[in-house]
């Protein structure tokens, strides 16, 4: 019955009555961000901070898959800090080493 | 020396499982965080910054309350926190100088 099922869920020890639910929950605002800012100019991003988003996706993606039990929801979350801030490098990186630098207007 | 670092390397919690880089991991936002303090408050993103305030408070809580208790965790979680509500408030009053100019 879902009905029961809904009250296992609200009743766990990891459920949503406690801090274990919502501190991984809320992991998902740091790409929510990323995502928003996507549509801000790349000399906005900052390097380190995209570096170390990047990063932590990265080694959190990893070690979710070697615990015990093997955390996907962890893993999923920390592969979207991944991939955004990848995107979000990738964006800077193109625009302060890859792209062509505007020609000057000519001053007449 | 040499039986002390290898203690480190084996133990439960060394650089051999999560436990470890995964707060190592974190202090990368700390870092960040500290290296744009330097930088001209325009480069602030308020929606990394403010998500940041509440991931960092709620595993604050998390840490405390996970069983062990980490407190590795909650020192960079902590950390984290007075970083970045300290660049939360410089973008505050940024935006709010900046109005009163007009």
């Amino acid at each position: 019955m879902a009905a029961s099922k809904i009250a296992v869920f609200w009743n766990h020890p990891a459920g949503p009555k406690t801090i274990h639910f919502w501190a991984p929950t809320f992991k998902w605002g740091i790409s929510i961000a990323n995502v928003a800012d996507f549509s801000k100019p790349p000399d906005k991003i900052s390097y380190p901070q995209q570096i170390a988003v990047t990063a932590t996706g990265l080694i959190w993606s990893r070690y979710s898959t070697v615990i015990t039990p093997k955390n996907w929801n962890l893993f999923s979350v920390n592969v979207a800090m991944a991939a955004t801030g990848l995107y979000q490098l990738s964006r800077k990186i193109s625009q302060d080493y890859l792209s062509v630098p505007e020609a000057p207007l000519n001053k007449v | 020396m040499a039986a002390t670092l290898k203690a480190f390397w084996n133990s439960p919690v060394g650089p051999k499982t999560t436990h470890f880089w995964g707060p190592v991991a974190n202090w990368g936002f700390v870092v960040a965080g500290l290296a744009d303090t330097q930088k001209p408050t325009d480069m602030i993103s308020e929606n990394m910054t403010g998500a940041m305030c509440i991931y960092s408070l709620l595993f604050m809580r998390f840490a405390y309350m996970v069983k062990p208790r980490n407190y590795l965790l909650f020192g960079v979680h902590a950390s984290n926190e007075c970083v970045q509500l300290y660049q939360l408030q410089r973008w505050v009053n940024f935006r709010m100088s900046s109005h009163d100019c007009t």
